[in-house]
C-alpha cells in the first residue's frame, strides 16, 4: 500500500471503526422490551450530584432524596400532613415541672403552700436533692466552637410529672410566693464558670438556674422488628447516638440548632427512649419526622477509631474526625425501604430493594438516580424512555397534558415567592407605599403568563396546604388607580417628568434578585414595567446567587428583593423569619420586620401544645402579617411531575398477593411520591 | 543540550510556583462564599455558619490560607469544601473519566484532519477543497452547545439510541464486548464535538504544510528525476508537518480541563471540566485552586516535552 | 506572465484577498453586520422604530411572522407590518427587535475584547522585541515579558475566563476585559517575533544611523510592517470573543439584563427548544453567519498576507 493510500484510508477506517459501535447499542425500544430488567428499575434524574448520604449532614436536595429512601425517621408525616408513627410505634408527650425550695421552706411546707394553686394534676411528685449540673453554653453568640462550660448549682427542688405540657403550671403559685422567692439560690448566684463572667452570661443565667422549670418529655416506644441493612437490629441506642452525633460540633450538622431545645435523651430500655426538653417548644416534635436514624454500631467511637486506623489517620487529625468525615457517607446503611448499592460520582447513585423492610418491601427492585445537569438533556432522556420521571417547566406542562404517553401530576410546592421590602429604608417604612406597590402589579397575570397558570396566589407566610394558612385573608386586587391614590395619600405627587416624588425626592429604588431563575427574572421586568406606569423609577439587577446573599441580603444592603422561601417545615413556628430578634446580619428576618404583637404571638405559639390553639394563633399571625405587608406575597408555584403512563400502583391483599393495579395518585396535599413504594412499571399502558 | 534541558526545567518550576500564587490570589479575592456556608435554606443559623467558617480557615489572612492550601495539598490532606472528601483522589477519578474523551478526541482529530487536509491540498481549488474549507469553518463558527443540542436531537430522533452519559443503563447483564462497544459509542459523540475545533485547525494546517511542500524545489527535482511524486510529497510533507504537531499535542493536554466544560455538562459526563465548573459555582476553593494549578502544570509539562522533542529534532534550537 | 505594477501593499493584499469568493462574501457580510448593528442600536434605543423591551405577556411564544393582536393594547407600534417578524419570546418581546439590539452589544463585546488584547499584546510584544536586551535588575526585559506570557498561556483559557468571570461582579465591562486580558498572548508573540526580525533590517538600521528617535522608528517604520499578522489574529479574535460570550451565557455567567446579546438570547432560548424552536435557532443561525464571516475574512487575510502561500502565475 502506498504511503498516500495509507495516510488517506487508514484514518477513515479507524473513524468508521468508532462509528460502528453504534450497532452494538440497544435502541430505546429494545431497552424496554428486551428483558424485564428495565421494568424493575426506576430511573430518575437530578441536576446535581449528592454530597453526603447521611441524614444528619445532608444539606442538598440530591443527598436528601437518597437519604429519604435509605433511612427512616422515628415518626412520619402522613397523607394529611399529620404525624404518624414509623420507627417509633407510639409516642407520648408529658412534662416535668420543677420548682426550687426557697429560703424558709422545706419541701413539705412548700408543697403544702402551693398545692391548691397548681393548674394540673401531677401523676408523680418527687423531691430532688441538691446537685451540680454542667452545661455547655454560648452566651455571646460566638458559635458552637466557642461554647463555654458552666457549672450550675441546683438546690433542693420539687419535681412534678404531668401528663400534658402545661407552661402555666406554676403561674398562680408564684404569685402567692412573691417576686423575691428563690432569688438567693437561683440566677447568676447559682452559676460558676472558669474565667470571667460575661454580659451575655448574666442575661441567660436566669435560664440556667431558674426558679421554675417546665420541661416537656416525649417518650418513644420503638418497633422491635426493624433491622439495619447489614442485619444489625435497630434499638434505642441508635436514637440516642443520632442525637449525639448531630450535637457533636465536629460534624457541622446544619440541623444542630433544631435539636438544641433537647436537654437529654435517656435509654429506658432497649426499645424505649425518653427525650427531655429544656423548655416548652411545640415545634420540637416535628424534627423527629424528618431526621433519619443512624446505625450506632457503624459510627460510634469504636467504629470510627477502626476506620481511622485503617485509613492511616493519626495525630491531631484524629481529633477532628467525626461522623461527617467517615466513609460511611459514601456508602450509607440505614433501615429504609431501599439499600444503597453503588455511587459513581457525578454519574449515578443506585439503590436496591430492602426485602426485609418492616413496612413491606417496595415494588421496584432497583432505584437509580442519574445525574444529568442540563435540563434539555434531561427532557431528551425522559422522552426517549431512559428516565422514568421528569419535572416539567411551566411552559412545557400544556404539551405534556396532551401527550397520551405520559401522566402529569401537578401539585403545589411548599413555600412561596415574594417581593421583600427593606423596612429600614424610606419609602418602605410607610405601609401605604408597600400596599400600593403590591396593588400596582397584576399578580394574576404573572401567574397566568409567567407560570403558564401553574401557580396560586398566596397572602401570608404559611404553606397554603397546611392548617396554619388563613384562607379568610383576601388578596389585594390589582388596582393601579387605587395604588396611585394610596401613594398620593402618602405624600407623593407627580413631578414635571411624570415621576412620583415627595419633598423633592424621587420615588426610586433598586429591585434585585438572583440569576438562574427565569421566573424571578420575569418578575423583575414585570414589576419594573408596572411601577413605571405609576411613575415609579425602579432599577433592576440580577446577581449571582452567592454574591446576592453575601453582599446584599445578609448585610441588609438592598431596597427590594424578589425571593422565595422553600418551607419544608410543617410546624407553625415563624420565629426565624418574622421575629424582631432575627433582624441582624446573616439572619433570616432580613427585611427588618418588627411588630411587638407579632413577636408575642410567635413566642406564645412556640410554647402552645394544643393543636386547636396553635391553628388559631397561626391564622391570627397570618392576618397580622398580611395587614402589615412587609412582603408583597406573590404566589406558590405548582410543580408538575410527569411520569411514564406505564407506571401504576400495586394493591396487595393481606396475604401479600397482588390484587389489583391502580392509577398513580398524589396525597390530598399534592405529594405524588408519598406512595412510591407501591409503584411498578408495566410492559404496556394499562387500561385503568 | 543538558544545559538547555535544565534551563527549561528550572524556568518551569519557577513558573509553577508563580502560577500557584496568582491562582490563589485570584480565587480568594473574589466575592461570594463557599456554598456550605450559604444559608440558602432557613435551616442554617448564623452559629452553624460561623462554625463551618472556622473549620475551613475562611477567616484567616490570605497568606495563611495559601500556606494551608499548599501544606494540605502536599500532604494529600486537602479536603473539598463540598463534602470534606480529599481533593486529589477526586481529581484523579475525574481525570480518568476525561482521559478516554481526550484520547478518542485526539484520535478523531488526527483521523479526520490528515486525509481531508492532504486531499484538499492536492486538489487545491477544487470543489472538494472549497467545500471542506467552508464546512470546517462553519463547524467552528457555531457555539458549541448549539451544535451539541442539534447533534443530540438529530441522533436521538433518527437513530433512536441513547447518547448521554458514559454508558447505557441496564446493560449489566450483557456481554463484555457489548458493554465495551456501548462505552465506545457514548464516547463518540462528545469527543467528536470537542474535537471540532481541532479538526478545523489541524486540517487547514496540514493543507498549508502540504501546499508549501508541493511547491518546493526538491519536489520538482524529484518529479523531473522520475521518482514517484506521491511518495516524495507525502514523505516530506509529513516530516515537516509533524514537528509543529508536537507543540499542539503538548497544548492539548490542558484543554482536557478547560475545553470540555460545556460538552461534559450537556452529555452528563463526569469529567474534569464539570468538576471545575461545579467547584466554581460552589466556591469550593480547594478544588478550584488545585484544578487551575494542575491544568497549568499540565501545560508546562506539555510545552516542556515539546521543547525537548524540538531540541532533539532540530539542531538549530539546541545551539541557541 | 503579466507584469504587475508596483502597487502599494494594501492593493496587493486586496488583489490576493479578492480572489477567494469566501473571503469577499465574508467581508460583505461583515459590512452588513456593522450596518445592522449601528442601525439596530439607533432604531431600538434612540429613535425608536423597533421596540425591544416592552413585555406583552398575552403575546408570548408566538412563531415568526405572526400577526400582532392590536386589540389587546396599543403597543403595536414598533412592529413592521404589524407582525412579529421573528416571533416573540417568553415574555412577549419582539425577537426581531431584540436581535437588532443585541447585534450591537455582541459586536461591541467582540471589538472591545479584541481591542484590549491588541493593546496589551502589541505593547508587551513590542517592548520585548525592541528593548528586549535591556535589563531591569538582573533580568532581561525580553525574558521577563516572555515568561509572563508563558504563565498566562499556562492557564487553560476558557477555564480561566470562567473562573474569573464567575468570581467577579457580573458586568458587561468585566466580561469584555476578562476575555481581552486572556487572549493577548498570541499577538504578543507575533509582534515580538516581527520586531526581532525587523530590528536588524536595513531600513531600520538606516533610520537609526540618520538619527531618528526610537519612538519614530517604532511607530513609523516597524509597526506598519509588523501589523499584518495582528490583523489576522484580531479578526479571528472577534469571532472567538463572540463565541466565548455565548459559552459564558450558557454556563450562567454571561452578560446580564438589561443588555441583550445574541449569546444570551440563544442561551435563554434553549429551554424552549421543543416548544418555541425559533427562540433557539434564530440567534444560533445569526451567530453562525457572523462568526463564520469573521473566520473567512481572517483566513482570507492570512492567505493574502502570507507570501509563501501565494500562487505564482
Amino acid at each position: 500500500m502506498t504511503l498516500k493510500n495509507a495516510l488517506l484510508f487508514i484514518p477513515f477506517l479507524v473513524f468508521l471503526g468508532l462509528l460502528q459501535s453504534y450497532l452494538w447499542v440497544p435502541t430505546y425500544e429494545d431497552q424496554t422490551t428486551a428483558g424485564e430488567g428495565r421494568l424493575e428499575k426506576f430511573i430518575s434524574a437530578i441536576s446535581g450530584d449528592a454530597r453526603l448520604l447521611n441524614p444528619i449532614v445532608a444539606a442538598d436536595s440530591a443527598s436528601g432524596f437518597v437519604v429519604s429512601h435509605v433511612f427512616d425517621s422515628l415518626l412520619e408525616i402522613d397523607e394529611n400532613l399529620r404525624l404518624k408513627p414509623h420507627l417509633a410505634k407510639e409516642y407520648k408527650v408529658s412534662c416535668l415541672a420543677t420548682i426550687v425550695v426557697g429560703e424558709g421552706f422545706s419541701p413539705e411546707s412548700l408543697l403544702q403552700k402551693i398545692s391548691p394553686h397548681l393548674t394540673s394534676e401531677a401523676s408523680e411528685i418527687r423531691v430532688l436533692e441538691p446537685s451540680i449540673l454542667i452545661r455547655l453554653i454560648d452566651p455571646d453568640g460566638l458559635g458552637p466552637l466557642k461554647e463555654q462550660e458552666v457549672k450550675v448549682t441546683r438546690p433542693n427542688r420539687i419535681e412534678f410529672f404531668l401528663d400534658d405540657v402545661d407552661p402555666a403550671f406554676f403561674e398562680k403559685s408564684l404569685k402567692i410566693l412573691g417576686t423575691e422567692y428563690g432569688q438567693e439560690v437561683t440566677g447568676i448566684s447559682a452559676v460558676s464558670v472558669s474565667g470571667e463572667i460575661s454580659e451575655g452570661l448574666i442575661s441567660i443565667a436566669t435560664d440556667l438556674a431558674p426558679i421554675t422549670e417546665i420541661r416537656p418529655v416525649i417518650d418513644f416506644d420503638l418497633r422491635k422488628d426493624v433491622t439495619f441493612h447489614d442485619g444489625e437490629a435497630f434499638d434505642a441506642s441508635d436514637v440516642k447516638f443520632t442525637y449525639e452525633a448531630i450535637m457533636d460540633v465536629r460534624n457541622l450538622s446544619p440541623r444542630r440548632s433544631d435539636f438544641e431545645p433537647i436537654e437529654s435523651i435517656h435509654i429506658r430500655d432497649s426499645h424505649s427512649v425518653r427525650v427531655i426538653y429544656k423548655r416548652p417548644f411545640a415545634p420540637a416534635i416535628f424534627v423527629w419526622s424528618y431526621m433519619g436514624i443512624l446505625p450506632e454500631h457503624l459510627l460510634n467511637s469504636v467504629a470510627l477509631n477502626k476506620e481511622m486506623d485503617a485509613r492511616g489517620i493519626s495525630g491531631t487529625a484524629r481529633d477532628g474526625f467525626g461522623v461527617r468525615a467517615s466513609k460511611f457517607n459514601r456508602s450509607p446503611i440505614g433501615t429504609g425501604a431501599f439499600k444503597f448499592t453503588d455511587w459513581k460520582t457525578d454519574e449515578s447513585i443506585s439503590l436496591a430493594r430492602n426485602q426485609d423492610y418492616f413496612d413491606g418491601p417496595p415494588e421496584y427492585k432497583e432505584l437509580h438516580v442519574r445525574i444529568i445537569p442540563d435540563s434539555v438533556a434531561r427532557e431528551v432522556e425522559f422522552k426517549a424512555g431512559a428516565v422514568d420521571t421528569y419535572l416539567a417547566d411551566p411552559h412545557q406542562v400544556a404539551r405534556y397534558l396532551q401527550d397520551p404517553a405520559y401522566q402529569p401530576f401537578t401539585s403545589l410546592g411548599l413555600g412561596y415567592t415574594y417581593i421583600g421590602y427593606n423596612l429600614r429604608r424610606e419609602p418602605f417604612q410607610d405601609v401605604r407605599v408597600r400596599r400600593a406597590l403590591g396593588m400596582a402589579i397584576n399578580i394574576d397575570e404573572i401567574i397566568d403568563y409567567v407560570l403558564y397558570g401553574e401557580g396560586q396566589r398566596i397572602t401570608g407566610p404559611y404553606p397554603i396546604q397546611t392548617d396554619w394558612y388563613n384562607h379568610d385573608v383576601q388578596p389585594e386586587a390589582y388596582d393601579p388607580g387605587k395604588a396611585l391614590d394610596l401613594l398620593k395619600e402618602a405624600g407623593f405627587h407627580k413631578n414635571s417628568e411624570g415621576f412620583l416624588e415627595k419633598n423633592g425626592q424621587e420615588l426610586r429604588f433598586n429591585l434585585i434578585s438572583n440569576n438562574g431563575n427565569p421566573q424571578r427574572k420575569a418578575i423583575l421586568t414585570i414589576a419594573q414595567n408596572s411601577w413605571r406606569k405609576l411613575g415609579i423609577r425602579c432599577d433592576t439587577r440580577l446577581l449571582e446567587w452567592a454574591v446576592f446573599l453575601k453582599d446584599y441580603v445578609n448585610t441588609g444592603d438592598f431596597d427590594a428583593v424578589v425571593l422565595g422561601w422553600g418551607l419544608s417545615e410543617l410546624d407553625p413556628d415563624l420565629y426565624q423569619i418574622w421575629h424582631s430578634s432575627q433582624t441582624g446580619p446573616q439572619q433570616l428576618n432580613f427585611v427588618g420586620y418588627k411588630n411587638n404583637e407579632v413577636d408575642d404571638l410567635i413566642e406564645n405559639l412556640r410554647e402552645e401544645y394544643s393543636r386547636t390553639q396553635q391553628v388559631e394563633m397561626a391564622r391570627n399571625l397570618h392576618s397580622l402579617i398580611a395587614r402589615d405587608q412587609p412582603y408583597t406575597f406573590l404566589y406558590v408555584g405548582r410543580r408538575t411531575q410527569v411520569v411514564d403512563r406505564k407506571i401504576v400502583m400495586v394493591k396487595r391483599s393481606e396475604s401479600g398477593a397482588v390484587v389489583d393495579y391502580e392509577k398513580l395518585r398524589p396525597t390530598p396535599t399534592g405529594n405524588l411520591n408519598y406512595f412510591f413504594n407501591r409503584w411498578r412499571k408495566l410492559e404496556a399502558i394499562p387500561d385503568l | 543540550m543538558f544545559k538547555y534541558f535544565t534551563r527549561a526545567l528550572t524556568q518551569r518550576i519557577f513558573l509553577a510556583f508563580l502560577i500557584s500564587i496568582i491562582a490563589h490570589a485570584v480565587v480568594h479575592l473574589a466575592p461570594g462564599e463557599p456554598s456550605e456556608v450559604d444559608p440558602s435554606n432557613p435551616l442554617m443559623k448564623p452559629e452553624d455558619i460561623a462554625q463551618i467558617r472556622m473549620a475551613f480557615h475562611l477567616d484567616e489572612p490570605l497568606y495563611l490560607q495559601y500556606a494551608y492550601w499548599i501544606r494540605d495539598l502536599v500532604n494529600g490532606d486537602l479536603k473539598s469544601f463540598k463534602d470534606s472528601q480529599p481533593v486529589l483522589p477526586k481529581i484523579w477519578e475525574r481525570f480518568l473519566n476525561s482521559l478516554p474523551l481526550f484520547f478518542v478526541g485526539t484520535l478523531i482529530v488526527w483521523c479526520l484532519s490528515f486525509p481531508t487536509g492532504i486531499y484538499a491540498a492536492v486538489n487545491r481549488g477544487s470543489k472538494y477543497d472549497r467545500l471542506s474549507t467552508f464546512s470546517s469553518y462553519a463547524l467552528i463558527s457555531l457555539p458549541s452547545f448549539f451544535l451539541a443540542y442539534v447533534a443530540i436531537l438529530w441522533v436521538v430522533n433518527n437513530f433512536g439510541v441513547p447518547v448521554l452519559g458514559m454508558r447505557t443503563f441496564g446493560l449489566e447483564e450483557a456481554s463484555g464486548i457489548s458493554r465495551f462497544m456501548d462505552r465506545v459509542w457514548h464516547l463518540v459523540l462528545p469527543s467528536f464535538l470537542s474535537a471540532m475545533g481541532g479538526v478545523a485547525v489541524l486540517s487547514r494546517y496540514v493543507r498549508s504544510q502540504m501546499l508549501e511542500v508541493i511547491d518546493q524545489d526538491y519536489v520538482r527535482t524529484a518529479r523531473s528525476k522520475g521518482l514517484d511524486e506521491d511518495t516524495v510529497i507525502y514523505k516530506h510533507a509529513l516530516r515537516n508537518a509533524l514537528l509543529p504537531f508536537i507543540t499542539m499535542f503538548g497544548l492539548m493536554l490542558p484543554a482536557m480541563v478547560g475545553g470540555s466544560v460545556i460538552v461534559e455538562q450537556i452529555f452528563a459526563w463526569p469529567g474534569l471540566g464539570r468538576l471545575g465548573y461545579e467547584a466554581i459555582l460552589n466556591r469550593d476553593y480547594p478544588v478550584i485552586l488545585t484544578l487551575n494549578f494542575i491544568a497549568a502544570l499540565l501545560t508546562l509539562f506539555g510545552t516542556f516535552v515539546s521543547d525537548v522533542l524540538y531540541a532533539v529534532a532540530d539542531p538549530r534550537i539546541r545551539l541557541q | 506572465m503579466t507584469r504587475k505594477n508596483i502597487n502599494s501593499p494594501v492593493r496587493e493584499t486586496w488583489s490576493h484577498f479578492s480572489r477567494s469568493w469566501f473571503s469577499v462574501s465574508g467581508l460583505i457580510i461583515l459590512a452588513f453586520l456593522v450596518v445592522v448593528a449601528v442601525s439596530g442600536k439607533v432604531l431600538t434605543e434612540w429613535y425608536v422604530v423597533f421596540d425591544a423591551e416592552t413585555v406583552r405577556l398575552p403575546q408570548k411564544l408566538l412563531p415568526p411572522m405572526s400577526l400582532a393582536n392590536a386589540n389587546l393594547f396599543d403597543e403595536t407600534k414598533g412592529l413592521l407590518f404589524g407582525r412579529y417578524l421573528l416571533g416573540t419570546d417568553e415574555l412577549g418581546r419582539d425577537v426581531f427587535a431584540r436581535m437588532l439590539q443585541g447585534s450591537f452589544v455582541s459586536l461591541s463585546i467582540g471589538l472591545f475584547a479584541v481591542g484590549i488584547s491588541l493593546v496589551v499584546g502589541i505593547s508587551l510584544g513590542g517592548l520585548a522585541g525592541f528593548y528586549g536586551d535591556r535589563k531591569i535588575g538582573i533580568v532581561r526585559v525580553d525574558t521577563l515579558i516572555m515568561r509572563f506570557t508563558d504563565v498566562m498561556l499556562a492557564f487553560p483559557t476558557f477555564f480561566l475566563i470562567l473562573t474569573v468571570v464567575a468570581l467577579l461582579p457580573p458586568s458587561i465591562y468585566n466580561i469584555m476585559a476578562v476575555i481581552g486580558l486572556t487572549s493577548w498572548m498570541g499577538t504578543a508573540r507575533f509582534v515580538r517575533a516581527e520586531f526581532l526580525s525587523l530590528r536588524d533590517a536595513d531600513f531600520v538600521v538606516a533610520a537609526k544611523a540618520l538619527g531618528a528617535s526610537e519612538m519614530r522608528i517604532i511607530f513609523r517604520h516597524m509597526v506598519p510592517n509588523a501589523v499584518a499578522p495582528v490583523f489576522v489574529s484580531a479578526t479571528l479574535g472577534v469571532a472567538s470573543a463572540i463565541l466565548a460570550e455565548s459559552a459564558l451565557s450558557f454556563l450562567g455567567f454571561g452578560v446580564r439584563p438589561p443588555y441583550a446579546t445574541w449569546g444570551n438570547i440563544l442561551s435563554d432560548g434553549r429551554s424552549y427548544i421543543f416548544d418555541a424552536p425559533w427562540l433557539f435557532f434564530v440567534p444560533g443561525f445569526a451567530i453562525l453567519v457572523v462568526v463564520l464571516a469573521f473566520n473567512l475574512v481572517g483566513e482570507g487575510l492570512r492567505e493574502a498576507l502570507n507570501p509563501r502561500l501565494r500562487r505564482t502565475k
